[in-house]
């Protein structure tokens, strides 16, 4: 059985945990976000003819980039950070996010989910900001946590890329 | 066809060109050939020559292209490897023992060890008051009997054990104990190495020191972390620390037989399914009974062995002190002539007191004589006279002994030549007839009779008719005075013997003066034969 870690990363509020909750196998409340930090769901997705586990570790948001828990990035073979459509700041701080991750793990499979894409009227982002949210060499998806847009998309593209991946697999 | 070339000048050079097409058509393609394989022949030398060269590069080309060498080679390996044991068992032996051994003891002693547990649970359990106690419990309330066992007796129970890479906390193989039903493994595993880091994170210890044991409810979950991997085992109950050791042996086992595998792991588990013997061997039961009963049972063993070899060894004492005892005692009282009347026995020595007749054996040697070793014997012995028939008897033969030897040693002298009594030999009578009534008493009482014989002797001077004569006189004086106080002549056995068997003395004068005589010999027969009468 092939098993992935893959960390969801984001400022608090973009609607992480929401995206995926209706998606995935859960154990553990929510209340491990705002105690341990972390709280981590499975996703059963198919790639080619395999079954991949994704194990999402669902960071704790917070304001500020700073407060990623390194330890629980530590190993992860795949990344999604969520921004929230809505909210411009969010997205302008994919960045400084992104290269305290790669920092820590070099290059890996990552993913941008631009959240909340239902709520059209206060979609703040233009195609252009949408192309380079989050830096180069990343890619991106809209997603709404309410219609599912996107989200299992996601899911299956971070695991091709991580199944794909040399330095991940052997 | 025979083809001549012609001589002619004018066409010579012409025909020989014509002779050569001729040849060519005939015979070329068979030359050709002959190049061709002479050509073949040598190039298959060279190839023969590089071989060792390329030999290697080859198999390592084609090995890498398919598996067909493997399989053309498999059977002429087998074949080799069968023929190299066949001819060098010993070498072969030698070269895998360092495999071999390690494993065969390790299987042993896992299976010995499974053994003895399983017997001495069996045991335990099903002979215990505990585990009577607790079948009827488990009827009584209809709770299966093993949950019944474990409720009670429980003392831990490793009931999961996660290995987890420590880098992605992903679960890599995770066991756990029959009837415990774990779902989401992967998840709690994942959450435990959260955990861990979480609490390192937040405590920061400067040594780098990890959560190493975290208890919910009965339930202890005791962390082992390796470099790349974590052995996380959940305990119910209270562990000991040889758990631990066991726990970290079995961490390291799994870092050395896995080293490539953690690694290189990028979220393929499959290959550590082979860990599961190595994890499920922490998975283990103890219950009371194994435990701190083992514990009891075997401080018990230690002292039962010696407690019960001394046990042994003072009760064969004892046994052996009141057999000699009691032999003792009824050999004395079956002797006759001893009374026991009062018998008492100490650890050295042995007071027995009673009553004793003077000629009876003394007690130590009635009972030595019964082959019995005693300790000292104490006590007072009052002398009594016993009327057992056999020390009456015995009395009897004493008297007769000692009155025997008296009358044996009495001699009636006589003058030289003469038969006459002198006043000396009337005196020596007169002494002698006190004893031979005495004798005759003695021996009614011991049941026989005496005969008195009377030797006649002489000096050796003078004729041997005279002597003869003379000795036979002398016996009948002796014996006519007998008679004459009333000795019954029958009982009297003269027995002249003038000079043919004479008394010895040193001096020739004291020998002749001796001889001169008439000696006794008692002549008793009794019930039982005593020493005495056979004289």
């Amino acid at each position: 059985m092939i098993q992935k870690k893959i960390c969801m990363v984001g400022v608090y509020g973009t609607g992480k945990t929401c995206l995926v909750q209706q998606f995935v196998h859960s154990i553990f409340s929510v209340k491990y976000l705002s105690t341990v930090g972390v709280k981590i769901d499975r996703k059963q997705v198919k790639v080619g003819d395999e079954d991949v586990t994704l194990l999402l570790w669902d960071l704790e948001g917070r304001d500020g980039t700073r407060d990623i828990t390194p330890s629980y990035i530590r190993g992860a073979h795949g990344i999604i950070y969520v921004a929230d459509g809505t909210r411009r700041e969010t997205v302008d701080q994919l960045s400084d996010i992104r290269t305290l991750v790669t920092d820590a793990l070099g290059p890996i499979p990552s993913i941008i989910a631009l959240n909340k894409v239902d709520l059209t009227d206060e979609w703040k982002l233009s195609e252009s900001d949408e192309k380079s949210a989050g830096g180069e060499g990343v890619h991106r998806l809209r997603t709404s946590a309410k219609t599912g847009e996107g989200v299992e998309a996601a899911f299956q593209w971070l695991a091709e890329a991580t199944m794909a991946n040399p330095g991940n697999t052997r | 066809m025979i083809i001549e070339p012609s001589s002619g000048d004018t066409n010579g050079e012409s025909s020989l060109a014509e002779f050569d097409t001729l040849r060519r058509l005939l015979v070329g393609p068979e030359q050709s050939r002959i190049e061709e394989l002479s050509d073949e022949i040598e190039s298959k030398q060279v190839t023969a020559e590089d071989l060792a060269d390329k030999l290697p590069e080859a198999i390592a080309l084609r090995a890498g292209r398919d598996d067909h060498l493997g399989r053309a080679l498999g059977p002429t390996f087998e074949t080799a490897m069968r023929e190299s044991i066949r001819r060098h068992p010993d070498e072969m032996a030698a070269a895998i023992f360092p495999v071999l051994g390690p494993a065969i003891r390790k299987s042993i002693a896992e299976t010995m060890a499974a053994l003895v547990r399983s017997i001495n649970t069996a045991v335990e359990q099903s002979l215990s008051i505990n585990g009577l106690k607790w079948r009827i419990e488990s009827w009584r309330t209809g709770v299966p009997y093993p949950e019944i066992v474990i409720k009670h007796a429980l003392v831990y129970r490793v009931e999961q054990a996660f290995l987890i890479h420590t880098e992605t906390g992903i679960l890599l193989e995770h066991v756990s104990a029959p009837d415990v039903n774990v779902a989401d493994a992967d998840l709690i595993s994942g959450m435990m190495s959260a955990i861990q880091d979480f609490v390192h994170d937040s405590f920061r210890p400067a040594e780098g020191g990890r959560l190493r044991t975290f208890s919910v409810g009965e339930h202890t979950v005791q962390v082992e972390a390796g470099p790349r991997a974590l052995l996380a085992l959940v305990i119910r109950g209270q562990a000991p620390d040889t758990l631990l050791q066991k726990q970290q042996d079995t961490l390291e086992t799994i870092h050395l037989e896995f080293a490539n595998q953690l690694a290189e792991f990028s979220g393929d588990s499959v290959e550590f399914a082979a860990a599961r013997p190595l994890l499920e061997s922490c998975l283990e039961t103890v219950v009371s009974t194994d435990n701190a009963g083992e514990k009891g049972r075997l401080v018990w063993m230690k002292w039962a062995l010696p407690v019960f070899l001394i046990a042994a060894v003072i009760a064969g004492f004892w046994i052996r002190s009141n057999m000699r005892w009691n032999r003792s005692l009824a050999a004395l009282r079956a002797e006759p002539g001893i009374v026991v009347v009062d018998a008492s026995r100490g650890w050295s020595r042995w007071n027995i007191s009673g009553l004793k007749d003077p000629i009876a054996r003394q007690p130590e040697a009635v009972i030595s004589s019964s082959g019995i070793s005693s300790p000292p014997i104490v006590g007072r012995w009052e002398p009594y006279l016993s009327l057992d028939p056999s020390l009456v008897a015995l009395r009897a033969r004493h008297s007769l002994d000692s009155l025997t030897s008296f009358i044996d040693n009495e001699r009636i002298m006589f003058d030289a030549g003469s038969a006459e009594l002198n006043p000396g030999a009337l005196a020596t009578l007169a002494g002698i007839v006190g004893s031979v009534s005495r004798l005759d008493a003695a021996a009614a009482a011991s049941g026989g009779n005496v005969k008195l014989q009377l030797t006649g002797r002489t000096d050796p001077s003078g004729a041997d008719e005279t002597n003869a004569a003379l000795a036979e006189r002398r016996v009948d004086a002796v014996a006519k005075w007998l008679s004459s106080i009333g000795i019954d002549p029958s009982r009297l056995v003269r027995n002249p013997v003038a000079t043919s068997s004479p008394l010895e003395a040193g001096d020739p004068a004291e020998r002749a003066r001796i001889n001169r005589s008439v000696s006794f010999k008692v002549q008793a027969t009794t019930a039982q034969a005593t020493p005495g009468g056979q004289q």
